[in-house]
């Protein structure tokens, strides 16, 4: 039985080959999503090995406003706590995120990457609340010495003996690098490069207090009921939850990145299973066939289904096995294209066995089930009536196949009116999972009606054109698994380049053109820290040529209705504030307001964007409720403006100087606007620190976009995967309705046709197909990009950005991948002997 | 030429390339198929020639080079060595290209399994030789004559798949003879079919000859199908081992006797 199997599937090696490479890929492409993703998820690991002796840590209060707690803003801990706990016989540290940059021996930042903070921390020497160990050299023993993590002093090229140099608030540093650390195990703390100082250097000094105070058992036996009890104002967790916490926080940063993963993890099933299924429905006729012949000479339908099954398992297992591998090298492959890109999403090594379950389910399941499905059909009605199913034509469009599409198509429709009406992202999503849906099953019946269209078209190039279009027709039920490929394909590129498009134009459009200054100077990398201290704005306002010095001091408030107000990018919620010197602003930002007057602004009387009065109805003399690190604040709408300072994220409020310290912040300035004729290298000289730069207007707002790009080659990589996929099944597709009709063309060869004329046919007649799939690709893409972007911009953004000239070059290019995928199988068939084929029968 | 298995048979030989007279022709053909000890030849040194107006059975035992001689006289199949004419033209000289243009303008085909296009109708297979010539032009007068005579002209919309075997086979004939081909080649084309229906279409095999001068050359092992030709050749391990004028049934019979 098992050798029969195995013979068969040896003898149809060649028609089998590409159904497992199909297989291998999907599987491959499934795997090492998944587990990039999984591997991004797990990359707080570390924590839990370097903080296993903290046993109970002490937050400040949650800041409170309206019904309750406000996440992510918490009180800072009186520097008293600290001592209270020491002298009541607990290890107590308290820490406060103080910025420092390392710099490379060329002076440049060390390790500066889009996702990584620059802190400096204490080095806590034998205290089990000391994170980092010392793997080569020794501890900071005191001022003027300092450790790096392993990481940094690799990227670096920073050695021990050596001075390292670094910026902190204070500016530019220099210490002796004595140790290089490890923490909790691994090379660095996640997304961190710190700098280990003596715990008494002066850039420890809190100011308002700490973040956080840890604690471990000294004298006395650290509980959270005990600490509690002597830090009333505060709250106290363990240390095991403050860890989960701290891992939450850290998995949140890289959520997009999750998301964003897991949404092509989907895809990579989706695509995956369209394939294998594709597979095996395209040859339906010649299995049937088989089917019913290995009946006529009496294998029982056990032993047929048996046999059915081995046979599937072997393709399945053999395409899963090539694709597990494929997919545990591609990981390193996706990483290592991360890593080019600077995107430095860290990862741990861990390898997820769910990840390869999924893999393994959908090779081998899929393959599976698609095999199994339609030989159960077959072998349910007599063989002789099977034989003559697999000879008569298949019946037009399935009446309950068009009957779920058009269902899915209502239900898919519904959800994209109510979301898009509501901006209701999920429900948004599944109108486009609905829309997806009635494509895919109704895909055979577009071709069947654009198979009429073209008819007139074809008989033109005689009967070989007659016959495509037949064919087309004819086979719509099974070759429509080639456009479904391709219209997938098509969908992800077409829906992510107006992503992209749409983004790019919100970012850098309006607001940025509104800019009239010379220069912007800023942090290095592309979320800039608050980095320009009053030395440094100082030194640039007496530097040659420079007329205005306009610093912007960035941060956020959180508003008490903060669920109406959520707005694009990460931090929903929370609203983004530039405090500046308004009259001076003005000059350099060419406001256009609405409402209002900027004479007005000062104290609480604050400018908002014409998109935050909309979405909240705020009229000028209205006031809203926000709540900053000092407490709940009341601002009053002084003037309503169209468009605020680019940059992301936008500020939706601009205030006075004054309004920063009614709001609590007190660090450096983030930007600065530089209006006069000055020179670039003297403003760089001026400033004299590797962490700021000086950037021209044009640099400045192509860096606005930079962010994004990074991400659209990620994405970009990804999806040029899918479609290699996408087209790899295409290719089997074609190769396999081709090989069902073989007789066919071996027969209109005899009459006469020539080579060329049939692969002609059978390229017009792919190229149909292709056709199909683009232009449904390209819809679907256009309407989920709408439909995406009206729910994600709370309505701000009511259509994609359209460029037919984009969306020519798609379907140009679709169109071209298809042909190229169809072009060897119908070169192979139009120069196949023909006598093999007539010798056959 | 210097064989003795040709020798000893007479057959038409064509002088220096083919005369007038013969429509399609071999000269010191052979064919062999695999290398070292799995050779086998298939065709071993024929020369025959295939006269206008003529009906011709090739006759011999399964295996014997039948239909190998069919696909090389053709040009579907390109010898091993020696010359293969249509006309006055060698077809191993032709490309892919010519070969297609010679196969829908010069020659017919039949085989035992029909080989219609399941896409298209009766009446487009029909005309599909014609179809396929851009300049060329169908003769709806022959046809319609021709799907008279094969009594198919009701069926000519339905799709091969609606059509019985003998029907299809029918359809068959006509696309053969469509083009008004130089000479028809069918494979065993009564193979498939049952004797009566066998008789129906060698009838009018025999009347396309007598009536509009049509060459065949037809491969059977079939004495009775045999019995309805002008000429019969035979054939055993790639050879011709014999021919006779206007055989009947036993003449047939008798010699298939002797040669096994
Ligand atoms: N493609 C091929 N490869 C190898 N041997 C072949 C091939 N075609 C035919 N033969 C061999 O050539 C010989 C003649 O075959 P064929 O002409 O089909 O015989 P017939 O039509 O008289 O039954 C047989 O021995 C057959 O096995
Ligand atoms: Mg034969």
């Amino acid at each position: 039985m098992i050798r029969r199997t195995f013979k068969l599937a040896w003898f149809k090696r060649s028609r089998y080959s590409l159904t497992i490479i199909a297989i291998a890929l999907s599987v491959a492409f499934i795997v090492s999503t998944l587990l990039l993703t999984t591997s991004i998820a797990d990359v707080g690991q570390p924590l839990n090995d370097a903080y296993e002796g903290v046993d109970v840590v002490v937050q400040g209060p949650s800041i409170t406003a309206g019904d309750g707690p406000v996440a992510g803003i918490k009180a800072p801990v009186a520097p008293s706590v600290v001592d209270a706990l020491t002298n009541a016989g607990f290890e107590a540290v308290g820490f406060t995120s103080s910025y420092a940059q390392i710099l490379d021996p060329g002076g440049n930042a060390a390790g500066q990457d889009q996702a990584s903070s620059n802190v400096a921390e204490p080095w806590l020497g034998d205290s089990p609340l000391n994170g980092y160990e010392i793997s080569t050299g020794a501890a900071p023993a005191g001022p003027g010495e300092a450790a790096i993590d392993s990481t940094t002093a690799d990227a670096a090229g920073l050695e021990i003996g050596s001075i390292i140099r670094y910026v902190t608030d204070n500016g530019l540093q220099e210490a002796e690098l004595v140790g290089i650390a490890t923490f909790g195990g691994a090379d660095n703390d996640p997304y961190t490069s710190t700098l280990l100082l003596d715990q008494d250097d002066p850039v420890f000094v809190p100011t308002q207090g700490f973040s956080y105070v840890l604690v471990a058992d000294g004298t006395e036996t650290a509980t959270v009921e005990g600490i509690a009890e002597l830090t009333p104002n505060a709250e106290v967790l363990s240390g095991s939850d403050w860890i989960a916490e701290q891992i939450d926080l850290l998995n949140s940063f890289t959520g997009f990145f999750s998301t964003f993963l897991t949404v092509f993890a989907v895809i990579a099933v989706v695509v995956g299973m369209v394939i294998v299924t594709n597979t095996f429905t395209v040859s339906l006729a010649q299995r049937t066939e088989e089917l019913a012949l290995l009946r006529l000479v009496g294998t029982t339908r056990r032993q047929l289904m048996a046999q059915v099954v081995l046979e599937a398992l072997f393709l399945g297992l053999a395409g899963t096995a090539v694709g597990v591998v494929v997919g545990l090298l591609g990981v390193n492959v996706l990483g290592w294209f991360l890593d080019i890109l600077g995107l430095s999403i860290e990862r741990s090594n861990a390898i997820s066995t769910i990840a390869i379950a999924i893999g393994v389910l959908v090779g081998v399941g899929v393959t599976v089930v698609a095999a199994v499905w339609p030989a159960w059909k077959a072998t349910e009605v007599a063989p002789i009536e099977a034989l003559r199913s697999a000879e008569l034509e298949p019946p037009s469009a399935s009446r309950k196949r068009l009957m779920a599409g058009a269902a899915a198509l209502a239900i898919g429709a519904a959800c994209l009116v109510y979301g898009m009406v509501q901006t209701d992202i999920l429900v948004t999503g599944i109108g486009i999972g609905g829309a997806f849906l009635a494509l895919y099953l109704g895909a055979d019946t577009m071709i069947r009606i654009a198979a009429r269209l073209v008819r007139p078209l074809l008989a033109r190039a005689g009967p070989t054109g007659t016959v495509a279009s037949r064919n087309l027709e004819r086979n719509a039920g099974r070759t429509s698994a080639a456009a479904s490929a391709l219209m997938i394909g098509v969908s992800l590129i077409g829906f992510f380049t107006l992503m992209a498009a749409t983004i790019g134009q919100f970012i850098a459009g309006d607001s940025a053109d509104a800019l009239r200054v010379d220069y912007v100077v800023q942090g290095i990398g592309s979320q800039p820290e608050p980095a320009l201290n009053d030395q440094t704005l100082s030194a640039l306002r007496s530097s040659d040529g420079v007329d205005e010095v306009v610093p912007l001091y960035l941060t956020s408030v959180t508003s008490t209705n903060a669920l109406e107000v959520e707005r694009v990018g990460p931090g929903g919620g929370s609203l983004g504030v530039a405090v500046t010197e308004v009259e001076a602003l003005r000059a350099a930002y060419d406001f256009t307001v609405n409402d209002g007057s900027l004479d007005d602004v000062a104290g609480t009387l604050v400018v908002v964007d014409q998109a935050l009065s909309d979405s909240m109805t705020l009229a000028v003399g209205d006031t809203l409720e926000v709540t900053a690190i000092a407490g709940s604040i009341e601002l009053e709408v002084a003037a309503i403006v169209e468009t605020t300072l680019p940059g992301a994220p936008q500020p939706a409020i601009i205030g006075s100087l004054d309004l920063g310290t009614a709001l609590g912040y007190n660090s450096p300035a983030t930007v600065a606007y530089i209006l006069g004729d000055a020179d670039e290298a003297a403003l760089t000289q001026a400033v004299g620190l590797p962490t700021i730069d000086v950037l021209t207007l044009d640099d400045y707002i192509s860096s606005l976009s930079s962010n994004l790009d990074t991400i659209l080659a990620l994405v970009y990589a990804l999806l040029a995967v899918a479609v290699i996929i996408a087209l790899v099944g295409i290719a089997n597709t074609v190769s396999l309705a081709i090989s069902e009709r073989l007789g066919e063309i071996a027969a209109i060869r005899a009459a006469g046709a020539s080579s060329r004329q049939i692969f002609w046919s059978l390229i017009s007649e792919f190229t149909i197909l292709a056709l199909v799939g683009v232009v449904s690709g390209l819809g679907l893409a256009w309407v989920a990009a709408t439909a995406f972007f009206r729910a994600l911009s709370e309505g701000q953004i009511n259509s994609a950005q359209t460029d037919i000239a984009t969306g020519l070059l798609i379907i140009v290019a679709g169109l071209l991948g298809g042909a190229a995928a169809s072009w060897l199988p119908a070169r192979n068939a139009s120069k196949a002997d023909i006598l093999d084929v007539l010798r056959a029968d | 030429m210097s064989s003795a298995g040709s020798r000893k048979v007479e057959t038409e030989t064509p002088s220096s390339g083919a005369t007038s007279e013969h429509v399609a022709s071999l000269v010191g053909a052979s064919k062999v198929f695999g290398e070292g000890d799995a050779v086998v030849r298939a065709l071993d040194d024929v020369t025959i020639g295939f006269r206008r107006g003529q009906f011709t059975a090739v006759m011999g035992p399964s295996g014997s080079g039948k239909s190998t001689l069919m696909y090389c006289q053709s040009g579907l199949d390109r010898l091993s060595s020696g010359q293969a004419f249509v006309g006055d033209v060698d077809v191993s000289t032709l490309s892919d290209q010519e070969l297609s243009v010679l196969r829908r303008s010069k020659l017919g085909f039949i085989f035992q399994s029909f080989h219609l296009v399941p896409a298209l109708s009766a009446h487009e297979n029909i005309t599909l030789p014609v179809d396929l010539d851009s300049g060329a032009e169908v003769d709806e007068d022959f046809l319609a004559e021709l799907a008279e005579v094969l009594g198919i002209a009701n069926r000519l919309e339905n799709r091969p798949s609606q059509l019985s075997g003998g029907q299809r086979q029918r359809v068959a004939v006509a696309r053969a003879m469509i083009p008004r081909p130089d000479v028809i080649f069918a494979d065993e084309p009564t193979g498939a079919l049952d004797s009566k229906t066998s008789g129906e279409l060698l009838t009018y095999l025999r009347q396309a000859v007598d009536e509009l001068g049509q060459t065949i050359v037809m491969v059977t092992h079939d004495a009775v199908a045999a019995s309805h030709c002008d000429r019969v050749v035979y054939v055993q391990d790639g050879r011709l081992v014999g021919e006779a004028q206007q055989p009947t049934v036993d003449d047939v019979l008798n010699k298939i006797r002797e040669l096994s």
